[in-house]
């Protein structure tokens, strides 16, 4: 049974992150306009390419590598403001080193989410893509963005402590990330083609398995990366 | 001056070595169909595997070393991962030129061509974030615990990832027979299009005589690079018969089944002589060049780990690999 005052340390964490992230809103201004600019910049640069709706897998590809680098310049920022601003050494004495991890990935989670909406609605528009399955999609891009976050907050709260932050989050996840973002693009690459939940649970459910093996390991090592 | 003992056994594992080469070239049979290009694999395979093997030695000393926080434990899962990036390298290079032979490119992000880059890039990233951290207790908790997330990974990439993608040309199926491999089923009346490792196939039409089974299909390489029609046949003891090449590759397709009635096909690819290794010659060779490399990773292995272990014990915080 896991102690109740941890869920309120994540609680009081996830909370004063929000607080933190309205306040400045550098994440969320930032974060948001590369997407945008991105998407812009596909549809735009590619023009009627990419406005077919005979490439699935290309669409698929390009959201996610959105999402990938948007996620780049997001979920590393948890941990590196706290390095920054001198505030890590209070929040250590402040809550178990659990409830950090809990609360600054409900904290991505959630940031990422609004990103997912927020990429893939535009990407529909934009590029013209069909969609055959929403139901389907909406799965996809839930599991892969839960995938994306166990994957890479461990990775933000390592990259915090070296000296060259922003360069290497991205040498370090992206190995990491490869057999999530390769199920991730062929999943969606299958709700676009709006095929049945049958033969769309088997990257849904990679997705997962590799969300909860990501989630279980930086559980046991996030205390010796915050130590 | 009587040689120490090291001396011969370097010696031995030089000689052992030159002999696995000398009869990859001379001894080895050339693999029919694939001609002097499948020597290589001779050395590809116990390469690649060991890549895994260091791979994964280099997680356990990291886990042990978050366990004890002993240095030398940490030197340990550097020194395994320096000789693993080596191999990997090796593997890399070779399997790219095994590739261009067969499948007639150097990369095409098979599975497992994918799985070999990924550890390589893991290994990059274990170094770089190593020469990022510049006290050195943490540089080795912070590396152990990456090299442990990374390894979570592994078997995602190697066993999940590839299932989940398109089928590869990679485990076996084309090589060695007794595989699992099932090919690919195509209908006239429902999914005629397939795909055989990188390859689109596309069943056009079946026809039965009184002797043969004929299936036309259209093949597209990958990136387009030909598009061809093939027409493989099965006899009418329901054996193949015909079995055409692939546009610029040595592999060919085999038809499995075929019913002409209900216009039903399974096709596959299949490099045109299989089973490599029940030549007695390649096999002996095959598993002296297992042994020969893996000596040679323990070797470079313990000549690192002193190096490493003197470094450490010389200049305690200046060990910045």
């Amino acid at each position: 049974m896991i102690d109740p005052q941890i869920w309120r340390a994540t609680r009081a964490i996830f909370v004063r992150e929000w607080r933190s992230e309205l306040r400045n809103r550098q994440a969320l201004n930032a974060v948001a306009l590369f997407a945008i600019c991105s998407v812009v910049t596909v549809s735009l640069g590619l023009g009627p390419l990419m406005r077919s709706t005979e490439v699935g897998l290309v669409h698929a590809a390009f959201v996610w590598v959105i999402l990938l680098f948007a996620a780049f310049t997001a979920l590393s920022r948890v941990f590196v403001v706290e390095e920054e601003q001198r505030t890590a050494a209070a929040l250590r004495l402040a809550a178990p080193p659990i409830a950090v991890y809990l609360g600054k990935l409900c904290f991505n989670l959630v940031l990422l989410l609004g990103l997912t909406i927020l990429v893939t609605v535009l990407a529909i528009v934009l590029l013209n893509i069909r969609v055959g399955a929403y139901d389907l999609l909406i799965g996809m891009l839930l599991s892969g963005a839960l995938a994306l976050v166990a994957g890479t907050t461990l990775v933000a709260a390592i990259i915090a402590r070296s000296s060259s932050r922003g360069a290497l989050f991205a040498v370090l996840s992206l190995p990491i990330l490869i057999p999530m973002l390769v199920t991730a693009v062929r999943g969606t690459a299958l709700a676009f083609a709006g095929v049945s939940w049958e033969r769309g649970m088997a990257p849904i459910q990679t997705l997962l398995a590799y969300a909860v093996a990501m989630f279980v390991a930086s559980l046991f090592l996030f205390a010796t990366v915050w130590e | 001056m009587a040689l120490r003992k090291g001396d011969g056994v370097k010696i031995f594992l030089g000689l052992w070595i030159a002999a696995v080469i000398y009869s990859m070239f001379l001894v080895v049979p050339q693999y029919v169909g694939l001609g002097d290009a499948g020597r290589i694999i001779i050395v590809h395979v116990p390469v690649a595997w060991i890549t895994s093997a260091a791979f994964f030695l280099s997680a356990i000393y990291s886990i042990i070393y978050l366990w004890k926080r002993n240095p030398t434990s940490d030197v340990a899962a550097v020194a395994a991962a320096e000789v693993g990036t080596l191999y990997c390298i090796f593997a890399t290079i070779t399997g790219s030129i095994f590739a261009e032979v067969v499948w007639g490119t150097f990369w095409n992000w098979d599975p497992r061509e994918t799985s070999i880059l990924v550890l390589l890039l893991i290994y990059a990233a274990y170094f770089a974030l190593r020469s990022s951290v510049d006290d050195s207790e943490r540089r080795r908790r912070l590396a152990a615990v990456y090299n442990i997330f990374a390894a979570v990974t592994m078997p995602f990439l190697l066993f999940v990832a590839p299932r989940v993608a398109d089928s590869t040309l990679h485990p076996n199926c084309a090589f060695l027979q007794g595989s699992k491999c099932e090919g690919v089923s195509l209908s006239l009346s429902g999914a005629k299009i397939g795909q055989l490792g990188d390859v689109v196939i596309e069943l056009k039409s079946l026809t039965k005589t009184d002797d043969l089974t004929q299936a036309t299909i259209e093949v597209r390489m990958p990136g387009m690079k030909n598009v061809a029609t093939l027409i493989p046949t099965l006899d009418s003891a329901g054996k193949p018969a015909d079995r055409p090449e692939f546009p610029g590759q040595q592999f060919r397709m085999v038809l499995l089944e075929a019913d002409a009635t209900a216009g039903t096909v399974r096709v596959n690819m299949q490099a045109p002589g299989t089973n490599l290794l029940s030549n007695p010659r390649t096999l002996w060779v095959f598993l002296a060049s297992n042994l020969g490399f893996l000596a040679l990773a323990f070797w470079l292995y313990q000549i690192r780990r002193t190096i490493l272990q003197v470094q450490l014990t010389l200049t305690p915080g200046e060990m910045n690999i």
